[in-house]
């Protein structure tokens, strides 16, 4: 079973959340799926022991051939190669690593290297937690090949908690969208049920299920509650606002460290949606 | 005219708080939220919606003619978005990148790019100033476009009518989004926080405006959260050449503020309003050089 963790607006508790659920089953994997801003790791200390680099390929041009590269420039879709003569500027942040220059462009003028955009790393938290991450390099845009990389790493088989980044677009689908069952996490105010909203549609059209937790409880006003009301969505959890709980994620303690009450709330919740999703 | 941009790496630190801040004491100035994804600013300005256009973005490969099922595209896409079945080729729209390659390769012209409708974005004006926003649809890519796109607009806005600041307001993370809105402006506010996830998040986003070589300040939001964190903040600052230019105090009246759709800076008696109000004094001198 894999459950997802994620929220529209950023800061609202994902990590908490998929934090103190692994930390309540004790057996399963975690990926933290945020390769822009990963900080699971902070919370369960990991032993890494695998790092794998993640790169795309890239091309570079032959100038000293005297061909034209013009054809490249006119095929890439991202404007990552211009060509003025057989002169020919490459612009590395642009290119997404397609391989069309080398289809496209004069034969052999053309050749590959490998560029490095980030890594993907596991490790393991005792008892037992598989834990994987990705991390993107910084000043690189490709956040989607971390990811890819990451769902070759997925344990089917096991319990698998995914903490997702924040946002609605295609990197929070891309974390979404294996999953059984999505924790969506928002706190009470107007941003929050904004971006509560746009999650809830996005997971609609993705037909996963869904139960929302509200976390800093007790700020802000109601309509978070009554937006859920009114759509017949499920509260699995209201975690008070207090600002002991965000003195304790400061110092990368979690929920269970604050209080182990939350261990068996958060092991009702799993049951629960191990229910739910076992009914479909 | 100078650009100035709001970020924060981590989510939720505070980054349309500030901006927000920034713009109603600026007076007047050209806002923009380039959070595409999860647009918040809007709730605070209150804007109406002048214009109204929709954002076509990139092309999705899709079959459209009579595929012979020979496999060439699927062993070409670099991003696994093409698969085998027993009859013709699948498409995955999500991964799809919109490169051409499959199109270009297909003996049979049975794969056609087709634009698409990703979203739809706004120029609008408020009680303070002109206000360019959008929307991507829910799980649409090329944020990073729609952000360049309601950019230029904003520029265009700016030098038509004589401003000489554009405020925005960026996005989470790290990622194309982020460098769009980040890409020519004269400086950042990064916004952290005093936790273990604010420091490592804070230590990215800033490599990443070293790596596009933008000046960078810093603001530590909830800075006594946590004192030990953010005395590490201030040294890894004061190592790296860049200016810690407020430290914003816990502050409940910032969440009740906010769930009443109001600007932080407009209430008296908030001690986060009033450090926000000493930061944006520092940032003038620097915008009006």
């Amino acid at each position: 079973m894999i459950i997802s963790v994620a929220s529209g607006k950023g800061g609202t508790g994902k990590t908490t959340v998929a934090v103190a659920l692994a930390r309540s089953i004790n057996y399963c994997q975690f990926i933290d799926y945020d390769v822009e801003a990963p900080n699971a790791s902070l919370f369960l200390k990991p032993d890494i022991k695998y790092i794998k680099k993640v790169t795309i390929r890239q091309p570079y041009f032959l100038t000293n051939t005297d061909k034209s590269f013009k054809r490249c420039a006119d095929f890439c879709h991202y404007n990552a190669v211009a060509s003025i003569g057989d002169e020919v500027v490459f612009f590395s942040e642009l290119c997404h690593g397609c391989g069309g220059c080398i289809l496209v462009g004069p034969e052999g003028a053309v050749r590959e290297k490998d560029v490095e955009i980030g890594e993907i790393s596991k490790g393991f938290c005792p008892p037992g937690i598989n834990f994987l991450m990705g991390n993107l390099k910084p000043g690189n845009m490709r956040t989607p090949t971390v990811q890819n990389e990451l769902e070759k790493n997925i344990e089917y088989d096991n319990h698998v908690i995914i903490d997702c980044p924040p946002g609605t677009s295609c990197s929070m689908v891309m974390s979404v969208k294996n999953s059984d069952f999505c924790i969506l996490v928002t706190e009470p105010t107007p941003f929050g049920l904004n971006d509560l909203m746009i999650s809830v549609d996005v997971l609609k059209n993705l037909k996963i299920p869904f139960g929302v937790i509200v976390n800093r409880f007790g700020i802000g006003n109601d309509e978070v509650l009554n937006y859920c009301k009114n759509n017949n969505i499920k509260i699995i959890a209201k975690i008070p606002n207090d600002l002991n709980i965000a003195k304790y994620y400061s110092k990368g303690l979690s929920l269970i460290d604050f209080d182990p009450i939350w261990k068996n709330k958060f092991n009702d919740i799993i049951s629960e949606i191990e229910k739910e999703v076992l009914k479909k | 005219m100078k650009q100035i941009t709001v970020i924060s790496g981590k989510g939720g630190t505070g980054k349309t708080t500030l901006a927000s801040s920034f713009i109603k004491l600026a007076k007047g100035q050209v806002a923009v939220d380039c959070d595409v994804d999860a647009a918040n600013l809007y709730i605070l300005l209150d804007p109406y919606k002048k214009i109204t256009e929709k954002f076509i973005g990139s092309s999705k490969a899709e079959v459209v003619g009579n595929c012979i099922n020979c496999g060439k595209c699927e062993e070409l896409c670099r991003f696994d978005a093409i698969s085998d079945s027993l009859t013709d080729i699948k498409i995955d729209k999500l991964k799809c990148e919109s490169c051409g390659v499959c199109e270009y390769i297909c003996p049979t012209e049975a794969i056609k790019l087709k634009p698409e409708e990703q979203g739809e974005f706004y120029i609008s004006e408020t009680a303070i100033g002109p206000f360019i926003h959008a929307r991507l649809n829910p799980g649409a890519e090329n944020s990073g476009l729609l952000v360049t796109k309601i950019r230029n607009i904003a520029e265009d806005i700016a030098y038509r009518e004589n401003k000489n600041l554009i405020i925005i307001d960026g996005a989470p993370g790290i990622g194309c989004a982020i460098i769009a809105s980040l890409n020519g402006v004269d400086y950042a506010v990064i916004v952290t926080e005093p936790t273990l996830s604010g420091i490592s998040d804070f230590k990215k986003i800033f490599e990443v405006t070293k790596f596009f070589n933008i000046k960078s300040f810093v603001c530590i939001n909830k800075f006594d959260i946590n004192l030990n964190n953010t005395n590490e903040l201030e040294k890894f600052c004061s190592e790296n050449n860049a200016e810690v230019i407020g430290k914003i105090p816990y502050d409940e009246k910032v969440p009740e503020n906010l769930s009443n759709k109001k600007i932080i800076v407009d209430d008296m008696s908030s001690e986060a309003g009033k450090e926000i109000k000493r930061i944006w004094e520092k940032l003038e001198g620097y915008l009006l050089t």
